[in-house]
């Protein structure tokens, strides 16, 4: 062994450890921020939890290993896009990326939350860069050449006359590349790859931007892949919790199983969680349904009613009481004439993430306290925070693995979905590993929703209809409560509610202006975010009430829906074409670029709204046009929507929805395309059909008839037209835009169609039988 | 004691008869493709097909598949091959499977083994169906629609007509 040997490489550290008679590996690990490195030693009994592991392994043979603490849900991003940008920051063959390994706590190395996965993606390119400028800097020593002489393309490292691999030059060394990192692997952000590796000019590109597929497909299709659902634990206990009867109720007493019927069931108590165990999963279902029945709970009232929603939101929560957020301030909206004026109140009511399968851990307590969990999660590492606060011990003694799950649509970027932390506390108490398994109903009532708003929108024009002054006021509970619910329910420590003072992750209750400006010709403009507590929360006993969560497009899905419908109701008092209406409104010249493309793609007919044709009232059917756009993440988006509406049944059917988008260079056409299809079929169903029921004591959406989505008979045809712009010189942010599109989009097409306007969500057919009459 | 075909092979079950056919696959069996959804048959997560045509098998008491061929997506393969009495190439799956990878259909994936299941029984009655077939197949022909909550359905159309156009070739 030759003593360690180092170099330094734009700010990383390139340490050769020894030489080795086989193998060899260049490693990129994690300059680690000091309070992980001052952490004491770990008992060899004990897990370690807190060893790094790297971001990036080059073997002898040329393999590659990713590792990502963010996972899949769908996207495919992490088996592509991932793998897309590492390929091309290091210049090797996609297909040299063999392996990506995702989420589990003791294996991944960065933390944060899958969410913005794109953005993401910067700490891996930089990380990449960091490692392909460090095999540079090793091929110059041994070739014998300056750095500068060298190049790299397709896995091949040349220069003064000589070639070699990635491979070839770690074969037989241990090498380490330490790279600068900051931030609390366990936070709710996680760890940030810091410093300014060179990056390769996207000019350059040649794998970012390709069709490539999703690896993943084949093992899930064909059966291999073991799902979170399928993990099976040697000696484990299944279970089924016994959740309270409304959002404020305590327990008075649980059910009791009996023995001759349910011959190894056991019922357990921590608090207010009520969990009931049994050898076989049957058993706990039915055991579980008899303790149910026989449990009794305080009665609680303390929510408005899904019927009175809009007025308890418009009449009853004083606004006032906590600060406001400002978003676009531009001019003196108050001093601006109008000749007209468009102001209405707009309407969002509680949607649910909704996954298809329930939320399923397994959770592992050990005898010396520590934890492994098996469980489906946006944020593992601050899940793993979150158990060590509950069970008060340290993050060392908690270790989350991962498995492919059903999409949760952002439901657990704040590590939990609902089962995790109750699955620990049962598996706490039996001292057996258990399995717990929520089923339709507890997902539907006992986990978090996507928030209601309500806007109030104003838009002044002058005479010759151009918009004067735009003032919006959007208020609603906050976005985010990571609060796990079953130690919440246990009376167990977790972070706080959310809250105006807690600084959290997103639990700082605040109503920020997430709709990001786009009509930049508007010369007065004042946008308001006004926010209260969790409806209930402050008034329920256990402090749940209805808990939020962000869920694709957060907040923006809001707001955006109140601008657009406002925007095309504008137009039809300006008496101009609101498609046209927003070319002569927006400032930057790629939303003129979308929309005119928008206008020949989709069939547009360009003329004001209402239609000619509207009506409000027939059984025979009219069609209508509605257009919508948005900036997010660095993404332009426009989306047109033809709808059909048959005025006395009040039904809405969607018939074509093109949506054109400018994201910059486009990373992967072909997943793009999926993703924005889905999501947009998403958003279809949420402007449909969605909207949380619930009756003062509880929801009561609690399977698929009481929150219906859409179905396959009702799709539309969908045209996704990418707009490659790749003189942008960066990738914007993906898919879940095509979320929020449709839904104002159709809500206009609807106001075209009937000369009505939808000023809330969902079209059902009791909701448009009102506005038809209105 | 029920005995029942299971992917071709004759397998027994101690479970009692009124256990959801679910159950007894998943815990008993090992046969993991079908998911709970719903319990409810409200979702189509946990379909199967038994002697050949699709069920909720969430709902569906072990009873009720005695003596029956219960075939899920882990037994798509060989049902193909048997249909076409010719080995099929090693790796090789099911056209709805093969179909589903090359048109990159799922999405999260979860509700696709229900699909595919769906799929099967609509391709073995109607081999190349139309697009209102297919709506009508994953809507209004079982007790609830086949749900996919993120909304893969426009892909599941690309999937169902690719699959019909790799049978329709492999038996030309």
């Amino acid at each position: 062994m030759t003593a360690p040997e180092t170099m330094a490489v734009h700010g990383a550290e390139l340490s050769r450890r020894g030489v080795l008679a086989s193998g060899g590996a260049l490693v990129v690990a994690l300059g680690l921020p000091l309070s992980v490195t001052r952490a004491a030693p770990l008992p060899a009994n004990k897990l370690d939890a807190s060893k790094p592991a790297s971001w990036i392994e080059i073997g002898a043979d040329d393999r590659i290993v990713l590792r990502t603490g963010k996972g899949d849900f769908g996207q495919s991003s992490i088996y592509t896009a991932y793998r897309q940008i590492v390929a091309e920051e290091l210049d090797v063959p996609l297909e040299s990326i063999t392996t990506v390994i995702s989420g589990d706590t003791d294996g991944t190395p960065d933390g944060g939350g899958t969410f913005g996965l794109l953005g993401g993606a910067g700490n891996l390119r930089k990380a990449a860069a960091y490692t392909r400028e460090a095999a540079l800097e090793l091929a110059a020593r041994q070739f014998g050449v300056p750095r500068d002489a060298l190049s790299v393309r397709d896995g091949r490292i040349s220069g003064g006359g000589k070639s070699t691999t990635y491979g070839a030059l770690v074969a037989g060394q241990d090498l380490r590349l330490t790279i600068p990192v900051r931030g609390e692997i366990t936070s709710f952000f996680g760890l940030e790859v810091t410093g300014d590796p060179p990056l390769k000019p996207v000019s350059a590109y040649r794998i970012v931007g390709q069709p490539v597929k999703n690896p993943i497909h084949r093992p899930k299709m064909s059966g291999e892949t073991v799902w979170v659902n399928d993990v099976k634990l040697p000696g484990m206990l299944h279970a089924r919790v016994v959740h309270p009867a409304t959002l404020g109720s305590t327990l008075v007493s649980a059910g009791k199983v009996a023995r001759a019927e349910f011959p190894t069931a056991r019922v357990v108590v921590v608090g207010n969680l009520v969990g009931v165990v049994a050898e076989d999963e049957w058993e706990a279902i039915q055991a579980a349904r008899t303790v149910a029945a026989d449990t009794k709970w305080t009665e609680w009232k303390g929510l408005p009613t899904h019927e009175k929603l809009f007025d308890h939101l418009r009449d009853k929560v004083d606004w006032r009481e906590l600060p406001e957020d400002k978003g676009a301030t531009k001019g003196d909206v108050k001093a601006a004439s109008a000749a007209r004026t468009h102001a209405a109140t707009y309407f969002f009511p509680y949607m649910k993430h909704a996954p298809i399968s329930p939320t399923v851990s397994l959770a592992d307590v050990r005898p010396d306290g520590s934890v492994v969990l098996h469980t489906h999660s946006q944020n593992p590492q601050f899940l793993r925070m979150a158990l060590a606060k509950m069970l008060g011990r340290p993050e060392a003694d908690v270790v989350i693995r991962t498995y492919p799950g059903a999409s949760h649509f952002g439901r657990s970027n704040g590590g939990n979905a609902g089962s995790e932390d109750e699955a620990v506390l049962l598996s706490r108490a039996v001292g057996r590993p258990v399995r717990l398994q929520w089923m339709r109903d507890d997902d539907m009532q006992w986990s978090t929703q996507s928030s209601a708003s309500i806007s109030r929108i104003s838009i002044g024009l002058d005479a010759n209809g151009r918009i004067q002054s735009y003032q919006a006021d959007h208020s609603g509970p906050p976005i985010q409560d990571d609060r796990p619910i079953g130690a919440v329910l246990a009376g167990l420590p977790t972070i706080g509610a959310p809250a105006p003072d807690n600084a959290v992750g997103f639990q700082r209750m605040s109503m920020g202006i997430a709709d990001a400006w786009v009509y930049g010709e508007i010369a007065n403009v004042a946008e308001l975010g006004h926010v209260t507590y969790q409806l209930g929360q402050r008034e329920s006993p256990l402090a749940i009430g209805l808990r939020d969560h962000s869920m694709r497009t957060p907040s923006q899905f809001q707001q955006n829906f109140p601008r657009e419908v406002a925007f095309s109701e504008a137009a039809a008092l300006a008496k101009a074409d609101p498609l046209q209406f927003r070319i002569d409104h927006v400032h930057d010249p790629r939303f003129k670029t979308i929309l005119a493309r928008l206008r020949d793609e989709s069939g547009w007919r360009a003329r004001p709204s209402p239609s000619p044709d509207a009506r409000a009232a027939g059984a025979q059917v009219v069609r209508g046009q509605g257009v919508s756009i948005m900036l997010r993440d660095n993404g332009y988006w426009a989306c047109a929507a033809m709808i059909a509406v048959t005025p006395e049944t009040g039904e809405v059917k969607v018939e074509r929805i093109t949506m054109v988008m400018d994201l910059g260079i486009i990373v992967n056409p072909l997943q793009l395309r999926r993703q924005v299809q889905a999501g947009c079929l998403m958003g279809v169903s949420q402007a449909l059909h969605e909207e949380l029921g619930f009756d003062e004591r509880a929801v009561t959406s609690s399977d698929w008839s009481g929150y219906p989505i859409l179905t396959m008979a009702e799709i539309p045809e969908i045209k996704v037209v990418m707009h490659d712009n790749p003189a942008i010189g960066g990738y914007a942010q993906g898919s879940e835009s095509a979320n929020a599109l449709a839904a104002p989009a159709i809500a206009a097409a609807f106001f075209d169609a009937t000369g009505k306007p939808a000023r809330r969500l969902p079209l059902r057919p009791e909701h448009v039988k009102a506005m038809l009459t209105a | 004691m029920l005995t029942l075909k299971v992917n071709g092979t004759e397998r027994t079950l101690k479970s009692s008869p009124d256990l959801p056919l679910l159950y007894a696959l998943r815990n008993e069996l090992g046969v993991m493709t079908p998911k709970f959804g719903c319990g409810m048959a409200q979702c189509g997560a946990c379909s199967v097909l038994l002697d050949g045509k699709e069920i909720r098998s969430c709902i569906t008491p072990v009873s009720a598949a005695a003596g029956k061929e219960v075939t899920t997506v882990e037994g798509l393969p060989a049902r193909w091959a048997k249909q076409k009495k010719a080995a099929i190439a090693p790796g090789t799956l099911h056209p709805v499977q093969e179909a589903w990878i090359d048109e990159q259909v799922p999405q999260c994936g979860i509700c696709q083994f229900g699909m595919m299941i769906k799929v099967t029984e609509l391709l073995e009655a109607t081999p190349t169906p139309s697009d209102d077939e297919i709506k009508a197949a994953l809507t209004t022909s079982g007790p609830s629609p086949h749900l996919c909550r993120c909304g893969s359905y426009a892909a599941i159309l690309d999937g169902v007509h690719r699959a019909a156009r790799i049978i329709a070739g492999e038996r030309a």
